[in-house]
């Protein structure tokens, strides 16, 4: 039993609940939000009607979102599939915000126009980017002011940007290809910069065909996607766009070809590294393009293909791709060992493992820690998987060594256009490979794990990969910070 | 050719400065059918830059930014750069571990995001003490309710409570751990300014905000498995970040294999809250100035822009 004290007595207010189980998702902003206006009105006008505290318990009796005024939602397929969508009205200045926070919309306000920027030198950091990191846990890159500077002549100099173009910003700019190849090289040549803040292929398409830019710069996926429509709706891009720029993952040949046919542009494949500020090797614009290569490097830059001494290699033969220049990164932040071990002589080695052909084009083949080690024998996923999608039952494949005791073997995660079975696909495999590189378990994915530019994430399939997303309790006793 | 930018090698800053006073109304960005000239551009990032020395912060001083591709981003990037501190942008889609790492790592003094991203930062706030301030804009708030499976409660209040917002953080956190343990749920925690979790997976969250003196804490319980997937149909997310866009989540029905009815809800509720807040609370109505606000509300909710 609960004694009544007297500091109880004077601290038990009475509050009001408001029970309401089967509403709907209108109500689950609208209720709060109209108590607390009536608070505030109340507490302007000394009203003794308001209540010191009002408890509302709701619930819906129809699916529903609640979306912020700046969440795009597609309201017929909402209407189609049964569900309620409201919105938050956008709040004005003095509104409703978390505790302890600031808005930026408040903190600018009142603020001066003019500022004088604090003057910098080439070797200060502007940026630091965490990599994405495909196989490891992400490392902070770098990058000086110097390197953006030297980043945005070589774009410049193969793109030719100028104040007159209109570059399509669908790449996020928390990524290096977005922030460099978009942000940067739009702003500082004076050109505009679309912003697409979510992307969805038609939201894309529909930006490009009402914004008439002349650059589109993304990634395979996107121009994947952008294909597809295009072929369905019977559409070209507009003749506004005088070129299309892909990159951070491969584009197949064929859709290059089969992009250029259909939107009737130009679609250019280059390569990047966080590490080199995005691109540093593109295909030349006013020269030919090789399918599957990422071609010649931008001016500023030297590449070439090394051996584990960091000997360089004669043209044909793969090694490792090294790069040095004024654009590339002086190293992870407090990561010395790390930095220490990513370069060799000057040069910066990139993980990735390629060749250059006779004319300078280089190309890429794996990165060098997916490449398998079976048996003392060197296995390329790559190659395994460019072997799987050529079956026609296969969409995607994602080839992987993993310790099974004291071998290694070779597991294929596939996703399917239609029903195909593992020994069928074993069977096929076997015809163009030989044996040693035959997988030894596909296993078969609804989904592949991919990152925002769409590079397929295998640290997530291996078998030890632990959910970075994840809180988890930490044990008692500990005050200690990890 | 713009050959001009090239030999004098100018950086972002500088070449938005001199696009600013050479060609002021040529448009530096378009968003949302609305053109910004290099001009507003410019001074935007100048009262970012302003705000941000403001609040201290200074050349090499880390400041995080966590915004998709919105005029927000380029202005606090701006800014940051003309301050001459280091912009550290990451990825959106992260979550707790993820965003603790790189905050932790760059030792950010100020992290800019999504005011949806509110009670991620809150949970991993007190592991950073670094972080001085966290500077929220844009409004992507994204709620999803189903019928029975999810139970909103709300509290508007006003008074001492608000000025002690760690204090009202612990109480609430515990009236929803008390929830759940009447509801049966095993092994529920609750960390300081966290989300009720069951092993890492969310099983109820909350948020605290504030607008002068009244507050208004908004709590969302899981009673039943939430369906993602039909919500996915409505918003268009790549099939392959789909797991990352939604943290690991569970229900009481999961938990405990049933799922409590409204009549339990609201008892345990109420008591739960009576017993937190040491109040008494009687069921009661909406008044009529309430009303009136409510109807407008409701009809602004589901106006279709």
């Amino acid at each position: 039993m609960k004694r009544k004290t007297i500091s109880q007595k004077e601290h038990k207010e009475q509050w009001r609940l408001i029970f309401k189980p089967d509403g709907d998702i209108a109500n689950v902003m609208a209720l709060p939000a109209a108590v607390l206006q009536g608070m505030i009105a109340g507490l302007r006008q000394f009203s003794s009607d308001v209540a010191a505290g009002t408890v509302i318990l709701q619930g819906v009796s129809r699916k529903g979102i609640l979306a912020g005024a700046d969440v795009a939602v597609d309201r017929e397929a909402a209407s189609e599939h049964d569900m309620d969508v409201a919105c938050q009205p956008r709040a004005g200045g003095a509104s409703l915000r978390p505790a302890e926070t600031i808005s930026l919309e408040e903190m600018t306000l009142g603020e001066n126009d003019e500022f004088a920027s604090v003057p910098t030198a080439p070797e200060d950091l502007a940026c630091i980017l965490y990599t994405s990191g495909t196989t490891g846990r992400p490392k902070g890159v770098k990058l000086t002011v110097e390197n953006f500077v030297s980043q945005q002549q070589a774009t410049e100099q193969a793109l030719e940007v100028t104040p007159k173009d209109k570059i399509i910003a669908v790449l996020p700019f928390f990524h290096v290809f977005g922030l460099s190849n978009v942000l940067h090289l739009g702003l500082v040549h004076g050109a505009s910069v679309v912003l697409v803040p979510q992307y969805s292929p038609g939201g894309l398409l529909k930006t490009i065909m009402e914004s008439h830019p002349t650059l589109v710069i993304a990634i395979p996926t996107m121009f994947v996607h952008l294909l597809m429509l295009l072929e369905r709706k019977k559409l070209h891009l507009p003749e506004s766009i005088r070129l299309c720029v892909s990159g951070a993952a491969p584009l197949p040949g064929e859709m290059i070809e089969a992009f250029e046919r259909s939107s009737g542009s130009r679609i250019l494949e280059g390569y990047g590294l966080t590490e080199t500020v995005a691109a540093c090797c593109l295909n030349p614009p006013d020269g030919a393009s090789k399918a599957g290569s990422i071609g010649v490097p931008l001016a500023g830059f030297k590449m070439r293909i090394i051996d584990d001494d960091g000997r360089e290699l004669p043209s044909g033969e793969v090694g490792e791709i090294a790069v040095r220049g004024k654009g590339v990164t002086k190293g992870y932040y407090n990561f010395p060992q790390e930095t220490e071990e990513a370069f060799k002589d000057k040069w910066f080695l990139t993980g990735d493992m390629g060749y250059q052909d006779e004319d300078g084009y280089f190309f890429v083949t794996d990165r060098k820690k997916e490449i398998i080690i079976k048996g003392g024998l060197n296995i390329s996923p790559r190659e395994v998987e460019e072997v799987l999608q050529g079956h026609p039952g296969v969409k995607e494949a994602a080839v992987i060594g993993r310790k099974k005791g004291e071998r290694e073997e070779i597991v294929a995660f596939v996703t399917t256009r239609k029903d195909v079975s593992a020994k069928e696909l074993i069977k096929h495999c076997k015809r163009s490979l030989s044996d040693f590189k035959v997988p030894d378990k596909i296993s078969f994915m609804e989904t592949l794990p991919m990152s925002v530019t769409g590079k397929v994430l295998k640290k997530e399939l291996q078998d030890n990969y632990k959910d970075e997303r994840r809180i988890e309790r930490k044990k008692t006793g500990t005050g200690s910070v990890d | 050719m713009n050959a001009e930018s090239n030999e004098k090698r100018l950086g972002l800053v500088q070449s938005i400065e001199k696009w600013a006073s050479s060609f002021p109304h040529s448009v530096a960005l378009h968003f949302d059918g609305k053109a910004l000239t290099y001009k507003e551009l410019n001074l935007r990032a100048n009262r970012v830059a302003n705000g941000l020395q403001r609040l201290g912060v200074g050349k090499g001083d880390r400041v995080a930014i966590m915004l998709p591709n919105i005029p927000e981003f380029v202005y606090a990037f701006v800014g940051a750069l003309k301050l001459g501190a280091i912009a550290v942008p990451f990825n959106t889609l992260y979550k707790g571990g993820e965003i603790q790492r790189i905050l932790k790592d760059s030792g950010a003094r100020v992290l800019i995001a999504l005011t949806n991203f509110a009670p991620m930062i809150n949970e991993i706030r007190p592991e950073l003490p670094a972080l001085e301030q966290v500077i929220l804009t844009g409004e992507r708030n994204l709620v999803f309710a189903g019928p029975e499976k999810t139970a909103f409660l709300q509290l508007v209040l006003q008074g001492d409570l608000i000025k002690d917002v760690d204090g009202a953080y612990e109480k609430m956190g515990h009236v929803l751990l008390k929830i759940m343990e009447d509801f049966g749920v095993k092994e529920a925690w609750y960390k300081h300014r966290g989300s009720i979790r069951v092993r890492g997976d969310k099983i109820a969250t909350f948020v605290i905000s504030e607008v002068g003196p009244i507050a208004l804490i908004n709590a969302v319980v899981f009673l039943g498995p939430m369906e993602t997937r039909d919500f996915f149909r409505v918003l268009w997310i790549p099939p392959e970040i789909k797991d990352k866009v939604v943290e690991p989540m569970t229900s009481v029905e999961q938990e405990t294999g049933k799922r409590p009815r409204w009549k339990q809800v609201k008892k345990t509720v109420v008591m739960a809250v009576e017993q937190g807040f040491r109040v008494g609370i009687k069921e009661g109505s909406m008044l009529r100035d309430e009303l009136v606000g409510y109807e407008k509300l409701r009809s602004l909710a589901y106006e279709v822009r």
